[in-house]
């Protein structure tokens, strides 16, 4: 789905051109569009470069055409072209979205069609985060499992010991009073407008045993569970009533929040493995300071979030069979295993995760554990994107403007994203 | 310098404008007038082309498309069903409001700086090359490049901004400017007004200069003192620049997009989501395109409207010097 | 008429004011890239600093290709201009020579456009552009650009066609020229600093344009500036120095255009579209 290039040079020329304007180039060679925001990062593009040439020697007919694409204008992108049926034959979008609107191609028929024990890598979790209405979208490209990241160095200042770190919310709270000082805060609560505001506020309400949503899927639950209230309005607090938090939480977002991290602003985040990855790379003086827990909870049954990012082949794609090998090759345990040591990205294959390298890292073993309980998002409604990019953002924010009026807040949250989900 | 420039042969002030001009006067009679009208389209059609290609076509579509129900792929023809969706969301007329806001605070400012600046920089006697070019430095940059700087100046934690402005006492330390909901839509006026101040402090610079010599001295002579030259020479002289550069800037404004979407994409709380952000955010995160694209249709009348007025305005102005 | 000296003094003392202001910003973009990455998050922030260098720079162009988005920047700013302007020239001198009955709704069908907002179009400009096949081209962000171009344009030229009288066209037909010679060897050259100012208003919107650059191309090859520049933000980082250094790269051009012209941009639109 080449394109020739065009003149080169402009001039009165051009509008000519545009009336003789070329198809696709006739080639025996497939070329497959490859979208997705990981292409721009720095971590993991010597990877897939490497990755991309492998699979183009093994499979000399077919030549991947990346798409880098600005983080935030990936979904944009995406549907500009889908909607033109010429969407990149792979890329990764958030699933339950992009399979309602029908941009997706369903793949349980070519996941079927392989041997049992190929199959048998994936985790459950991991499919089933990818499937809408009974049919699958998408294999897991990579997992962040949400735990609590230390910085060893400032608790230790503040006379607290980073071997034994805080399980409960009494304890968590009393830490980062502790920790919190001049130009020096505990932690920091999210409230910035990206998806990183829910996958936090959820790893707390999930950190109660509480539920955001009922199991149908037909109503949310924010503040409806009391549990869920409950641990929306500990916190809330954290920042409001006990200010125990860094400054501006309507500003601060995943970046903001490792920066403030890096440069010893913030002694605690709650944040995926690949967090750390950020941090280090801001400020690589804490390569031995950073120490990982799970989530303080206040329940027994307390689990956390776990997000998974998947490559899906598109609707329109035109060679769906050489898709699927793709995708195949590139979530194979030789490339997985190195996305995870140098992106930080968690597998969501059984066989990567006991891959040497991956068994052998302290404190990946420690995010897989917490992940083997975790429940992973996003949920199956055509409408997660709106709510986890606005609803719930707009909730936490009104919430922090409002301390007084936090289950008015989550209640009227409730009453607006249950229409969403009951929309048709 | 400005009038070195100028065609030696420039015609008298009122053949000149731009606008709607009064059709007797520009009416060339000679020989085979049919024929040179003919000749007159030859030269207007490729660019009659282009943009019918180009902009009449795709609005078509859009138009389609906003009396669609649409999910992705899928639409049905439900008729005015988004227009009156959105005529009674409490979002669209939140959305208006702001709107509204953002564009008179900011037009207004636009040309009250831009005036001053105008003036002084008139009579400016030194360095009047780096005066221009610094003035217009912000308005080169390009807009999504300068919200970029200026989400880093008024950074919470590290931006200078709050540095300096807490030093002196103003605010607070970690002043929340893109987090709070009053404050962000006042970030983003300002972020605006410094963005759109130059190109209407162009215009007018230009406009003064066009004012000839003798008028400001037969006012002088007469004793007029230097408010009295302004308000009897100078607003007279500009009056028809400053109705064509504040609609310019009016249509230019409330359709601006860049700045709003990269500094707090609407947010927070809703508190800067003018109507070309909503129109983006409930195509890209509600993906709706059948309600953007009646969005995006409500908001062309509304700009309609407002450039009826202005042709209006004009049209009255000219009569008024005739 | 003299200006006491007091107010000579208090004009330019605001004037300097007023424009330290304006520039602070951009002083701070290149501040923060000239600034090593350390030193970027330091508080209290530096004004200017011992350790100012070009590493940012040296980094930006080896890890980026931002030579290339550089030339594909200046390729369809350049293209667009010149299209934009030959359109425009061509429409604004039929529509002032000729006793046109359309003039009227020519003009408000172009401002119709200027008033167009950019994101009702994005998909439906998409889906012309890839229907006739012209993705990842400059001809397609050429011709896009220049449709919304094109009003500003005709609309300034009208201004400037408008003082060159008529008689010189008929002096020129008299002596056996056709309307297109005297189009190009009589009034173009009068029309000359319109031309210029017009020209420069092209260059910089299509310079700085970003959504349709954004979704007309997929092949990183094609990618300009503003685009090319978005994708630094990724999710691990977001090196402020780095940053800040491809956004210097991005103005310095039009900045050094608008220095060496900017006597014919006030002086253009003198001499044509302000007088009323």
């Amino acid at each position: 789905m080449t394109y020739a290039k065009q003149l080169k040079m402009p001039g009165t020329a051009l509008v000519l051109c545009a009336l003789l304007a070329p198809g696709a180039m006739a080639q025996d060679k497939v070329t497959l569009q490859w979208q997705a925001t990981a292409l721009s990062e720095t971590q993991y593009e010597p990877i897939w470069k490497e990755m991309v040439a492998a699979f183009e020697a093994k499979n000399p007919n077919v030549k991947i055409q990346p798409v880098i694409v600005p983080r935030k204008d990936n979904w944009t992108k995406f549907v500009t072209a889908a909607q033109a049926q010429q969407a990149p034959c792979v890329a990764s979008v958030p699933v339950p979205t992009a399979a309602f609107n029908g941009y997706l191609r369903p793949l349980n028929e070519m996941l079927d069609a392989e041997p049992a024990e190929y199959k048998s890598v994936w985790t459950e979790n991991g499919l089933k985060a990818l499937t809408f209405e009974d049919e699958l979208y998408g294999l897991p490209f990579y997992a962040g499992i949400y735990g609590e990241i230390y910085n060893a160095g400032l608790v230790k200042k503040a006379g607290l010991d980073p071997n034994n770190l805080p399980e409960t919310w009494a304890d968590y709270l009393d830490w980062t009073k502790r920790l919190t000082g001049a130009d020096q805060w505990g932690t920091a609560v999210l409230a910035g407008p990206t998806d990183t505001t829910m996958r936090v506020l959820l790893s707390w309400i999930y950190s109660n045993g509480g539920k955001a949503f009922n199991d149908e899927l037909t109503e949310a639950t924010f503040a409806k569970d009391p549990k869920s209230l409950e641990a929306i309005k500990f916190y809330i607090d954290l920042a409001t009533k006990h200010k125990v938090t860094a400054p501006a939480p309507a500003t601060l977002n995943y970046n903001e929040q490792t920066i403030l991290f890096a440069q010893q602003k913030i002694a605690t985040m709650r944040n995926a493995y690949w967090g750390i990855a950020k941090v280090l790379s801001d400020n690589p003086g804490l390569k031995d300071e950073i120490v990982v827990g799970a989530p303080p909870a206040n329940a027994p049954d307390a689990r956390t979030v776990a997000t998974v990012t998947a490559m899906s082949i598109s609707s329109s794609c035109a060679h769906p069979k050489e898709a699927w090998e793709f995708i195949k090759f590139m979530t194979e345990p030789q490339w997985a295993v190195k996305m995870v040591s140098a992106s930080n990205w968690m597998p969501m294959r059984g066989d990567v995760a006991k891959d040497p390298a991956v068994a052998s890292n302290q404190v990946v073993q420690k995010f897989l554990e917490m992940g083997s309980t975790a429940l992973t998002i996003p949920l199956p409604t055509p409408a997660w994107e709106q709510i986890a990019n606005k609803d719930v953002v707009a909730a936490v924010q009104m919430a922090l403007e409002h301390p007084d009026q936090v289950e008015a807040i989550f209640k009227e949250l409730d009453a607006q994203v249950t229409a969403r989900l009951q929309e048709k | 310098m400005s009038v070195a420039t100028r065609p030696a042969t420039a015609g008298q002030a009122d053949d000149v404008g731009i606008g709607v001009a009064s059709r007797s006067r520009s009416v060339w009679r000679g020989p085979g007038l049919r024929r040179e009208r003919r000749h007159g389209y030859y030269f207007l059609a490729p660019a009659l082309l282009l943009t019918v290609a180009l902009i009449a076509l795709p609005l078509a579509r859009a138009f389609w498309t906003s009396l669609q129900r649409t999910r992705g792929l899928r639409s049905d023809f439900t008729g005015l069903d988004n227009y009156l969706y959105i005529f009674t969301s409490t979002q669209f007329w939140d959305s208006l409001r702001i709107s509204v806001i953002f564009t008179a605070v900011c037009v207004f400012f636009h040309m009250l700086v831009g005036l001053g600046l105008a003036l002084l920089l008139k009579r400016a006697v030194f360095a009047r090359t780096l005066f221009r070019v610094g003035f217009l430095a912000p308005w080169i940059v390009a807009p999504s490049i300068g919200a970029i700087i200026w989400v880093w100046l008024l950074e919470p934690q590290f931006g200078v901004v709050n540095y300096m402005l807490s030093g002196i006492g103003l605010v607070d330390r970690y002043q929340a400017w893109l987090g709070t909901p009053s404050l962000a839509l006042a970030s983003v006026i300002i972020v605006d007004i410094w963005r759109g101040t130059p190109f209407v402090m162009l215009l007018l610079l230009a406009g003064l200069q066009g004012i000839p010599k003798d008028q400001y001295e037969a006012a002088a002579m007469d004793g007029a003192t230097a408010w009295q030259q302004f308000r009897f020479v100078t607003l007279p002289n500009l009056r028809y620049l400053l109705i064509v550069s504040s609609t310019l800037d009016l249509i230019y404004t409330i359709r601006h997009f860049d700045i709003i979407a990269v500094m707090t994409g609407g947010g927070p709380i809703d508190a800067t989501e003018v109507l070309p952000v909503l129109i983006y955010n409930t195509a890209f995160t509600q993906n709706n395109f059948g309600r953007a694209s009646a969005i995006g249709i409500v908001l062309l009348g509304i700009i309609l409207l407002f450039s009826i007025f202005y042709l209006r305005a004009m049209r009255l102005g000219k009569a008024r010097e005739d | 008429m003299k200006t006491p000296v007091h107010i000579r003094m208090i004009e330019t003392v605001a004037l300097l004011i007023a424009l330290a202001i304006m520039l602070f910003p951009i002083y701070w973009m290149v501040n923060t890239a000239l600034k090593p990455a350390a030193e970027v998050f330091q508080s209290p922030p530096s004004f200017f600093s011992a350790n100012w260098s070009l590493d940012a720079f040296r980094t930006l162009f080896e890890t980026r290709p931002i030579g290339r988005y550089f030339l594909n920047s200046f390729i369809v700013a350049g293209g667009t201009t010149v299209l934009s302007l030959a359109l425009a020239s061509l429409a604004a001198y039929g529509l002032t020579r000729f006793s046109m009955r359309i003039e009227g709704l020519v003009i408000l069908a172009l401002l119709f456009i200027k008033m167009l907002p950019e994101a009702l179009l994005v998909v439906p400009f998409y889906q012309l552009v890839a229907d006739v096949g012209l993705l990842n081209s400059y001809v397609a962000l050429i011709l896009v650009y220049s449709s919304f171009a094109l009003p500003f344009a005709v609309w300034m030229l009208i201004g400037f066609f408008r003082v060159i009288p008529r008689e010189l066209d008929e002096a020129g037909i008299m002596d056996g020229a056709t309307r297109l010679q005297t189009f190009r060897l009589v009034v173009l050259p009068l029309a000359r600093p319109g031309i210029v100012a017009v020209a420069m208003f092209t260059f910089l919107t299509a310079w700085n344009a970003y959504l349709w650059a954004l979704v007309l191309t997929t092949d990183p090859d094609m990618y300009v500036l503003p685009v090319g520049i978005a994708t630094m933000k990724g999710e691990y980082q977001v090196q402020w120095n780095e940053l800040m250094a491809a956004a210097v790269v991005a103005v310095l051009p039009v900045v050094a255009i608008y220095s060496v012209l900017e006597r014919h941009l006030v002086a253009g639109i003198t001499a044509g579209a302000v007088k009323g």
